[in-house]
């Protein structure tokens, strides 16, 4: 800090960061928050879905030609663009949690801001299994626990303080985002069942389903004393459709085939689906708007699981319809995105710096 | 219809008392009051209000004040006592009053607002309003569309009786009563003018927040639950048929009878959509009666399964589709408002009713798998499912937001039952056993049952309504979901309980048919005005009363329930303003008046 003082009016100038270039960089990491992630949830969501549908195109003539328009370099391009973004969304984080480490404790704290936290993970997770032929399956094997332990360790933290400190009553702060730590539980399952480990997987799954069941339920009533969720953060909403759709298909990989409770959960996440996409109007940061289009796919995704089990023309259509929508929507997102990256730091969440800010200063 | 209807008038003369309870007025003292032949009443309403106010000790009773100076005009007005809180008022007061007014002059605009006589005996009371009961042409109207389908057809109005035009159900019409205009005009009467020069103020045709309602109502709506009852009898119909086959008796006449109810229920009802659209809205906006919308479709596929089976096989699966879909369209809705609506959240409009949109899937779900479908039976059954675990564990909470049902609507407490008998029929179709999942929810059910059945005084001491109908369908759905598993589970006890449970149901249904038989055709006291949605969106700025006085006997146990709060709680006992300060000219204000709640809590658990 300088004052520059001159004898005529006072003038105080008042420079936190004597360089530029570190204001600038400095701005980002105080701009950046976890919910940035969903960006890379989405891009691995979406290469994730692409890789499934092209896998899917050999028992499905109809999907073939469809399909065509997807030659593997593309999905290899999609692939590397979301590792990428991740790299470089983790380094960013990183700095963030090294250079103002008070911020990222207030985004702990914050009823919204902790559920992103799980994120990060769950786009990793995402990654590894979409991950191409290339990468060997052989590393995805050891790391994939380096990505659900942290889930874990989250999970104890969060959960254990919505059943036993006054902290985080969960009649009060529950809100859609609380459902991204049951998709990042969910997500871990699906990994671990992946790979084969039924065991650690059947045990994500449980904690993943049970949790969604109070969550819902809590959701659902939207009692009187509970926080709300500002109307322009709406696209959260989508994430009731995300949650039902992760635990289809972890139940599909552990159980080894999409078995009735697998369309159960499936079906719901369409009915509540297509009740939002009624309903659902507006919102207003770019990063929101990534919201989404994950939740989308993972529907597109477990309504190609659907479609593989139950032939038929309903279910393949089904699958080309959600799938048709959650490329579309993920197109239009990149290209806004990529046309207005100045706005992608700029803005102010609402939800977050708002109120972060006031906690922080 | 002026004959059979209540109106309530007074002429008062000493305001500040407040009449009691139970009044003698000889009919001499009232001018124009009709001879004793007309004091049979035909139309003894019953609204299915109730207030929930604590600490009112006695039910008063309300009483229009006839307003015009020059003329003998007198508003037809339903008088209406409300007991206090249900478990007080009982022990009180099994007495309500009717009253009617034969004098058929109707306040053409114009509600005469009689107001209670400020007393303060000590004892703070809610007052309680009547609403009007519009007399006239619109009624005559509402009984011939079959508003009332089990009351005969009414005799001819009275030719002494100035046929004027009652507009106050004009916004309830369809374009405000400009479509019926149409139709007269186009059938060549003439105009009828006069009262229509001094045309009703539109009603704001806007959506009620869910909080007018609970502002305005509380308490049962013995009338919603008009369309229900049809959904038990086509049960236990369905019931019928099951065990129709070992015997070997003939279900058509019962698919005969149950045929025509629905069809003439149908018909009469869209005629009430055609004519009266403003009404259905209104029903549609209310917390409770939504709910009901989905009973016209279950009744439907109850029907659709218990046909017989030489139909049976002949069904078309685009039947199903063709009757699943209102049901999806209604929950996309519901559910949707459930979620992310504005103010019908369900921690406030959660009640046991909400069970009946729940149902609809799995009944859906049973019929669809019997027809043999396998994917759509699952859509609805996950939904309902998920749906049913919501509302289960907010209804077990009874969270403090929640309004508690009053005493009168205690049997719809039975719906409880309905949902996990039926969802363990539809998923035992479904797996084509009766396998584990069936089981769980059956013995949930069977739990539920035993639980509500033990609690006598739960369900005793208030008098019959269309409410008692909601015992019927689950009692009848889970006899049959005990028939199926004492045929999977074959020996003497879940036997001998199929044949108890089958027993009561049907004990059940043939008495409930006959006392509403009883109370329609006989006592007359079975249907109520529609003034559960007749509440406007603004609250009066001063507060109404009403009171009316006894005009005939109390032998009639008329238990008349309206919702009545002041605005400020102080002046319950103040004097009502003179009449001139009314300004509605419509129902739904005076019923308004007479409808608003405080939002205190409510009264003691029944």
């Amino acid at each position: 800090m300088e004052d520059e003082i001159t004898p005529h009016p006072i003038k105080i100038t008042i420079n936190q960061d004597p360089d530029q270039n570190d204001k600038h960089c400095s701005s980002i990491l105080t701009r950046l928050h976890a919910g940035y992630f969903r960006i890379t949830l989405s891009l691995g969501a979406q290469a994730l879905l692409w890789k499934t549908l092209v896998e899917h195109t050999h028992e499905s003539l109809a999907l073939q030609r469809v399909l065509r328009t997807l030659p593997s370099t593309v999905i290899l391009l999609l692939w590397w663009l979301s590792l990428f973004t991740q790299l470089t969304l983790s380094l960013l984080y990183l700095l963030r949690c090294v250079r103002h480490f008070r911020m990222v404790k207030a985004e702990f704290s914050h009823y919204v801001g902790v559920n992103y936290l799980f994120a990060p993970w769950i786009s990793w997770l995402l990654l590894l299994q979409s991950a191409p032929s290339v990468v060997p399956k052989i590393i995805s094997y050891r790391i994939i626990w380096v990505f659900i332990l942290p889930v874990v360790v989250l999970d104890v933290k969060i959960y254990g303080q919505w059943f036993t400190t006054e902290k985080r009553l969960l009649s009060i702060f529950a809100n859609p985002t609380s459902q991204i730590s049951v998709i990042g539980n969910l997500a871990g399952a699906w990994a671990a069942a992946e790979m084969g480990w039924r065991e650690s997987a059947v045990c994500m799954f449980t904690l993943g389903a049970t949790h969604y069941l109070v969550v819902l339920i809590t959701l659902y009533q939207r009692l009187s004393g509970s926080c709300r969720i500002p109307a322009r953060l709406r696209p959260v909403y989508f994430l009731f459709v995300a949650a039902p759709s992760m635990g289809s298909l972890a139940w599909n990989s552990i159980s080894g085939s999409f078995d009735t409770s697998c369309k159960m959960l499936f079906f719901f996440s369409l009915f509540l689906f297509t009740s939002l996409f009624i309903v659902n109007k507006e919102c207003t940061t770019i990063v929101a708007w990534w919201a989404y289009s994950f939740p989308v796919s993972f529907l597109a995704l477990a309504s190609a699981e659907y479609a593989q089990q139950v032939k038929g023309v309903v279910a393949p259509g089904l699958m080309l319809v959600l799938s048709v929508l959650s490329i579309l929507v993920f197109l239009c997102l990149m290209m806004f995105t990529a046309f207005n990256t100045n706005l992608l730091f700029r803005e102010n969440d609402p939800n977050f710096n708002k109120s972060l800010g006031n906690t922080i200063h | 219809m002026e004959s059979s209807e209540h109106l309530g008038l007074s002429n008062q003369d000493s305001p500040e008392v407040v009449p009691s309870l139970i009044k003698f007025i000889d009919s001499n003292e009232v001018v124009g009051f009709d001879s004793d032949e007309d004091k049979n009443l035909e139309n003894q309403y019953q609204t299915g209000f109730h207030s929930l106010t604590p600490s009112a000790t006695e039910t008063e009773t309300a009483a229009v004040h006839s307003q015009s100076g020059h003329s003998h005009q007198r508003t037809c007005s339903i008088s209406i006592s409300m007991p206090s809180s249900p478990l007080e008022v009982h022990e009180q007061n099994s007495k309500r009053v009717l009253f009617r007014d034969h004098d058929e002059q109707i306040f053409n605009n114009r509600i005469a607002h009689s107001y209670v006589p400020s007393t303060n005996g000590g004892t703070k009371q809610a007052k309680f309003l009547s609403a009007p009961i519009p007399a006239g042409s619109a009624f005559d109207e509402a009984v011939a569309l079959g508003l009332f389908p089990n009351r005969p057809v009414l005799p001819p109005k009275n030719p002494r009786i100035e046929r004027l035009k009652d507009t106050r159900f004009d916004s309830f019409k369809t374009w405000s009563g400009k479509f019926e205009k149409q139709l007269s005009h186009l059938r060549g009467k003439p105009r009828e003018t006069g009262p229509d020069a001094n045309s009703p103020r539109k009603v704001e045709v806007e959506t009620l927040p869910v909080d007018r309602y609970f502002d305005a109502l509380e308490g049962p709506e013995l009338d919603t639950l008009r369309p229900s009852h049809y959904v038990e009898k086509l049960g236990h119909f369905c019931f019928h048929k099951v065990p129709a086959y070992k015997p070997g008796c003939k279900p058509h006449p019962v698919v005969h009878s149950c045929c025509s109810i629905v069809a003439i229920v149908f018909v009469i009802y869209m005629l009430k959509v055609i004519f009266y659209f403003e009404a259905v809205r209104r029903e549609y906006y209310h917390p409770i009666r939504i709910n009901f919308f989905f009973a016209p479709w279950i009744a439907l596929l109850f029907l659709a399964i218990g046909v017989p089976p030489s139909v049976a096989q002949n069904l078309h699966a685009a039947l199903w589709y063709i009757l699943m879909t209102p049901i999806f369209c209604l929950e996309l809705k519901i559910y949707g408002q459930w979620m992310s609506g504005g103010q019908r959240r369900l921690s406030k409009v959660a009640n046991p009713s909400n069970h009946l949109s729940i149902v609809g899937n799995f009944v859906g779900a049973l019929l669809g798998a019997s027809m043999g479908l396998k994917e759509g039976p699952i859509f609805f059954f996950a939904v309902g499912l998920a749906h049913y675990t919501v509302l289960f564990v907010t209804l077990y909470q009874r969270l403090p937001t929640n309004e508690t049902l009053p005493k009168e609507l205690h049997p719809v407490f039975f719906l409880f039952v309905a949902a996990p008998s039926v969802a363990s029929m539809a998923w035992a179709k479904i797996q084509g056993s009766f396998d584990y999942g069936s089981r769980i929810a059956f013995f949930i059910a069977l739990f539920l049952y035993f639980s509500l059945a033990v609690r006598v005084n739960f369900f005793r001491g208030f008098r019959f309504s269309l409410a008692w109908w909601a015992y019927t369908f689950p009692m009848t759905g889970a006899a049959i979901a005990t028939i199926k598993y004492s045929n999977e589970v074959p020996n003497i006890v879940t036997k001998s309980l199929s044949v108890i449970l089958c027993v009561i149901a049907t004990l059940t249904v043939t008495s409930l048919l006959g006392t509403t038989i009883l109370h329609a055709l006989v006592l007359r006291d079975l249907f109520p005005n529609d003034i559960a949605i007749a509440i406007s969106d603004k609250r009066p700025k001063t507060t109404r009363k009403w009171f009316h006085r006894r005009t005939v006997s109390s032998d009639k146990d008329i238990e008349n329930y309206l919702k009545f709060s002041v605005s400020d709680g102080n002046d319950i006992e103040a004097s009502l303003a003179p009449p001139s300060s009314i300004t509605t000219t419509s129902i739904q204000n005076s019923g308004t008046a007479g409808t608003h709640s405080n939002q205190s809590p409510s009264g003691p658990e029944p």
